[in-house]
């Protein structure tokens, strides 16, 4: 009889707790990733910081100024890899170079790794451009797997990318 | 005083003769600039050269990037864009790479003299029927400022003196 009890309460519990777990997956579902985009999209400036999200078939990179989107389906080819980049970065890190002792070479042993991911992608005009972005790590990945689930086009295989990230693939 | 002014011209016309031959020379040995309106460019290739795709995606963005700028011409085309196909006097671009070491911007910073990034580029500029117009190697490199994919805006800079030193929309 009490192990009757002990089996309704557990199964009362875990009728309760599925709508947290559902509630904590929605959360993990991929949003925008703050990313820079180094180059090649046409009509953002290099470096310009922004979100990049793949939604309705769509790679859409958001900036300050203006939207742009990318068509999962005229995109030939994604490639994800790996760099690094100095943690004191910018106008600080430039001014760095001039501290005493030389200590602006000490810091520049600090650094944060992150992820590239690099797309070529076709224009109405059939012209062919690319397009490379650097975020944290683990989030290329993610994006080239939604992006190819929409319609892209890769070179290397998404089993290979199953590496830890400093084994990424690099594109021969 | 006559016999100064005297000894004195016959004395300035050779100086005027030295210094005149050099110029003369270097202007007969220029070569004419072959008429080109437009460019297209194709994408790198690197089929001996094992080179990560960021460096070639930066490799042809800033290409393109750098004739817009300073090559001379009244259009650059990407790779296949349709609208270059009735260009009359069109140059196309072939760029392969022949050599690349990444270096390491961490190395460059700590220690300015090791870690240099350079990639090294046959570019072959021919006709719309492929015959060839130039070839030359151009070589670009990143020495202490900046990220490994400087490398690629250096030899950008140069392709496109390279194309501006030889081609123009007028021709002469």
């Amino acid at each position: 009889m009490i192990s009757r009890a002990k089996g309704i309460v557990f199964a009362t519990a875990l009728l309760l707790a599925s709508p947290l777990v559902s509630v904590s997956n929605a959360q993990q579902a991929p949003g925008p990733t703050k990313v820079v985009q180094l180059t090649g999209l046409a009509g953002v400036k290099n470096n310009t910081k922004g979100k990049l999200e793949v939604e309705s078939g769509n790679l859409h990179f958001v900036h300050s100024k203006s939207n742009l989107d990318v068509a999962a389906t005229s995109i030939q080819d994604v490639v994800t890899g790996n760099d690094s980049q100095r943690m004191i970065r910018g106008t600080l890190g430039t001014l760095t170079m001039f501290a005493p002792y030389e200590s602006g070479r000490f810091l520049s042993l600090f650094r944060s790794p992150l992820d590239t991911l690099t797309i070529q992608y076709r224009d109405a005009d059939g012209g062919l451009h690319g397009a490379i972005f650097t975020m944290p790590v683990g989030k290329a990945e993610v994006i080239k797997s939604e992006l190819i689930a929409q319609g892209a086009h890769t070179s290397i295989p998404a089993q290979t990318d199953a590496h830890p990230s400093g084994t990424k693939e690099q594109k021969p | 005083m006559k016999r100064i002014l005297a000894s004195a011209a016959p004395a300035s016309l050779l100086i005027l003769a030295l210094v005149a031959a050099p110029l003369a020379r270097a202007a007969q040995g220029k070569p004419a600039k072959m008429k080109a309106s437009a460019i297209q460019v194709l994408m790198i290739e690197s089929d001996e050269i094992k080179l990560p795709a960021e460096f070639q995606i930066s490799l042809y963005e800033n290409l393109i990037e750098q004739l817009q700028k300073k090559g001379g011409f009244q259009h650059v085309y990407r790779e296949g864009d349709r609208n270059s196909a009735d260009v009359p006097d069109l140059i196309i671009l072939h760029s392969t790479v022949r050599g690349f070491k990444k270096g390491s911007e961490m190395a460059r910073q700590v220690t300015t003299v090791a870690g240099a990034t350079s990639v090294s580029v046959h570019c072959e500029f021919t006709d719309k029927n492929g015959k060839p117009l130039l070839e030359r190697d151009i070589k670009g490199k990143v020495w202490f400022l900046g990220g490994n994919l400087r490398a690629t805006y250096d030899f950008a800079k140069k392709a496109a003196g390279v194309a501006h030193e030889n081609f123009s929309a007028a021709g002469t």
